[in-house]
Formats: structure tokens, C-alpha cells, sequence
């Protein structure tokens, strides 16, 4: 094929429209991928459900430290704050890193059986996973990204009747409040309480390795 | 020794420079493929854990990795979920971009650019999926015809006829287009994100 003709199909479908991996998110997943990799090429190693905290210990702090993109004010009133959208999406913003309960009886209000825990540097839920019954991001993709705003979106539609939303939220108190992800999940079924422990590993979500 | 040979051996550093050149590349495919840069994301690490595994069948020819790299993408986007499943334990290991995606210096043409891209996708949907794989690796990526039927494993013939009857669709879909209607729904892909940008050709 020629230049040319490259060019011709090129004018039928624009097709040059083309994120860029951010070099941050390049560097996540090249992390991701050696650390894997490494565990991989080392096959005396017994059983990769022993962690390696030593080692993804880099990768987390280099996933925190970029991801606390959403620095938000001490001070602005109140320790949260949700929106419901036009389209029915709720957006959450968090202003102080305190009472998550305020939020849950917030979302619940609002019609949505939400589960809300902020989880400090260094911790993390126990037990992990909190259900057994986890819908996966495909089947109930919760929250919506990107959001059109500082904060987090999620869509309360994906979360049907007798269904529970999940929603834990990496929180830091120094120097300022730092929210620095969400991850949330739908259960089909009964959700663990949370209870912070002492961690090395990423603060959110189901655990690794098993 | 080649940097093939060396990742055939289980060479981790010539690994790490295997992604290093063509993670863009691999992203970019996933993207277009998906239209999805989350789940591109996805693809992108799949990709390089499905190259480490099947690092043994590269074999002794001196070419670029890219056309087979591009390859495994193709089938890791055709069936994310069935990939996942082999890497299920790692993946919930893997970090997730769910942070708030520092837009500032896009903002301006984010709307512009959504609604273009739901145009394209649209189009682009139309396509058999067969014809949609060879378009973004020829149109997309920048492979030539031999190094696309490398990728895809067919023959060089079955690429020009999907490439040819995609352009008779798209055509003819061109003829028929309607403007393009306003949408909103970026939800959860990174339409907002997207820049103008085309991948060289190599």
C-alpha cells in the first residue's frame, strides 16, 4: 500500500484521533507489567500469592503520589458534597477525610445502597474481598469516568435492587486532605464492615492474589 | 544477540525496552479498536504479560516485534474478557488510573473532540470487526500489508479483501452520513482526553 492510498482511507475514517499514554500512566504500567514479569522469570519461586511487598511497595507509592490528583480545600463547609446529574449520575466530591457514614446516609438518601469507608495511607479494609459476590466492572460499571469535574461520578443506575454499592475512597490528611482514588463495586450479596488494618499493599478494593 | 533473542531467552531488560518503544504503539491500537482508554489501558498490560508468555514462539527473523506485539493486542481486544481471566490474579494487582485525570491543558477542546470521536466511532462500528482490525492496524497503526496478515495470521490477500470491502462500506457510508449529532456521553471513555495526534508510520 502506498502513501496515497493510506491517505484515501484515512479522509473515510479520521481515524488519527488517538489518546496519548500519559507518561505517569506509561509508567504505572510498565511497573505493572515487570513486576509480573520478574515474579514470572523466577520460577523458583513457590507460589506468586505470596506478596512481594517489598516489591510493589515502589508501585503503590509511585501510584499514590500521582494519583492524588484532586487536592480539595480544607475548610470549604462541609465534609462532602453530592450533586445527582441531569443524567442521573451522582457526583461526590470529599472535603474532609472524616465521618464516611454522613456520605453513606447521604447516598442512601438519595436511593442508593451504598457502602462508604475512607481509607488512610498505610491501611486498608479487612476482610478483603468484603463480599463474595462482586459484579464485575463490565457488568456494573460504577463509576463513570472521566468525571467532568473535580471529584468522583458514579452511575446508581448499575446498581439494581437487593444489590449493594462499595465505595472506598483513598483518603490522606497531610499536608492537606488528598483523595486519591475511589474503587467501587457492586455485591449481589451481604458486604463485610470494614475494618482498617495495618497494610503495605494497595489500600482499595479486593486483595490480591486471591 | 538481538533484542528477539534476547526476550525469546527471558531477557527482563530487553523485555522492559520492548515496552518502553511500543507501549504507545500498543495503546494507541488498543484504543482504537476499543474506543475505550480505560479498557486500552487494559489491553495495553495484557498485551505485554500475553508477549512474556508466548516469548518462545518469537522467532529468528531480524524484523520489528511491533506487527506481532499489535497482533496479541488485536486478540486481547477481541476477547478482553477471556484474557483477563489468564492474568485475573495479576490484574487485581495492577494499578488502576482511577485517579481524576489531570485535563487542564485539554479542557478547552473536550467537547469538540467527544463529539468527533462518537462520530467516528459510529462509523468505525459499522465495519465488520474482521475489517475493523485490519483498518486500525493498515490506516491506524501504519502496517503494511505483509506485516498486517503477520499480526492478524492470515494471508496478505485476506487483508487487501477486508481492507478493500471496508473502503466500499466506508464509502458508502460517507455518502449517506449525517451530521454528526451532538452527544454528551463520554461517560467512562476518555473522549475527553484524546489529542490530535497521529502515530508515525514505521
Amino acid at each position: 500500500m502506498n502513501a496515497g492510498e493510506r491517505e484515501e482511507l484515512a479522509r473515510l475514517l479520521p481515524f488519527q484521533v488517538e489518546p496519548e499514554l500519559p507518561r505517569d500512566r506509561h509508567r504505572h504500567l510498565k511497573e505493572f507489567v515487570m513486576t509480573e514479569i520478574h515474579q514470572d522469570a523466577r520460577p523458583a519461586r513457590p507460589k506468586r500469592r505470596l506478596l512481594r511487598p517489598a516489591v510493589l511497595a515502589p508501585v503503590l507509592a509511585a501510584a499514590a503520589a500521582v494519583a492524588i490528583a484532586a487536592p480539595l480545600a480544607l475548610g470549604a463547609g462541609e465534609a462532602y458534597a453530592i450533586s445527582k446529574k441531569d443524567d442521573g449520575t451522582i457526583h461526590i466530591t470529599i472535603n474532609e477525610a472524616k465521618n464516611p457514614e454522613e456520605l453513606q446516609a447521604a447516598l442512601r438518601g438519595m436511593g442508593l445502597n451504598a457502602v462508604v469507608d475512607y481509607i488512610p495511607t498505610g491501611k486498608r479494609c479487612s476482610p478483603q474481598p468484603r463480599s463474595q459476590s462482586f459484579l464485575s466492572k463490565e457488568e456494573a460499571p460504577l463509576v463513570v469516568w472521566p468525571s467532568q469535574e473535580e471529584g468522583f461520578t458514579i452511575d446508581p443506575k448499575v446498581v439494581k435492587d437487593g444489590q449493594t454499592a462499595v465505595l472506598e475512597f483513598s483518603v490522606s490528611e497531610k499536608p492537606d486532605l488528598q483523595v486519591a482514588g475511589i474503587w467501587a463495586g457492586v455485591s449481589t450479596g451481604p458486604v463485610a464492615d470494614c475494618e482498617l488494618v495495618d497494610s503495605t499493599e494497595a489500600p482499595l478494593g479486593p486483595p490480591r492474589g486471591n | 544477540m538481538s533484542i528477539r533473542a534476547r526476550i525469546r531467552d527471558g531477557d527482563t531488560e530487553a523485555f522492559e525496552q520492548l515496552f518502553d518503544e511500543f507501549a504507545r504503539s500498543v495503546y494507541g491500537h488498543a484504543f482504537r479498536l476499543t474506543g475505550n482508554w480505560s479498557t486500552a489501558e487494559d489491553v495495553t498490560s495484557l498485551t505485554f504479560l500475553e508477549a512474556w508468555r508466548l516469548r518462545h514462539r518469537i522467532d529468528a527473523n531480524d524484523g520489528s516485534l511491533r506487527p506481532w506485539l499489535l497482533g496479541i493486542a488485536t486478540n486481547v481486544a477481541r476477547n478482553t474478557r477471556r484474557a483477563a481471566r489468564r492474568y485475573d490474579d495479576a490484574l487485581t494487582r495492577m494499578p488502576r488510573s482511577e485517579e481524576v485525570p489531570d485535563l487542564a491543558d485539554e479542557v478547552a477542546g473536550r467537547i469538540d473532540d467527544a463529539e468527533r470521536l462518537a462520530a467516528i466511532r459510529r462509523v468505525y462500528g459499522r465495519l465488520r470487526r474482521q475489517e475493523q482490525e485490519v483498518f486500525a492496524l493498515v490506516v491506524g497503526a501504519g502496517l503494511g500489508y505483509a506485516e498486517a496478515a503477520e499480526a492478524l495470521g492470515i494471508s496478505v490477500g485476506t487483508v487487501r479483501s477486508r481492507l478493500s470491502r471496508a473502503r466500499r462500506k466506508l464509502e458508502k457510508f460517507a455518502a449517506e452520513r449525517e451530521p454528526p449529532r451532538p452527544s454528551r456521553q463520554v461517560r467512562g471513555d476518555r473522549a475527553t482526553a484524546v489529542r490530535f495526534t497521529r502515530e508515525g508510520y514505521r
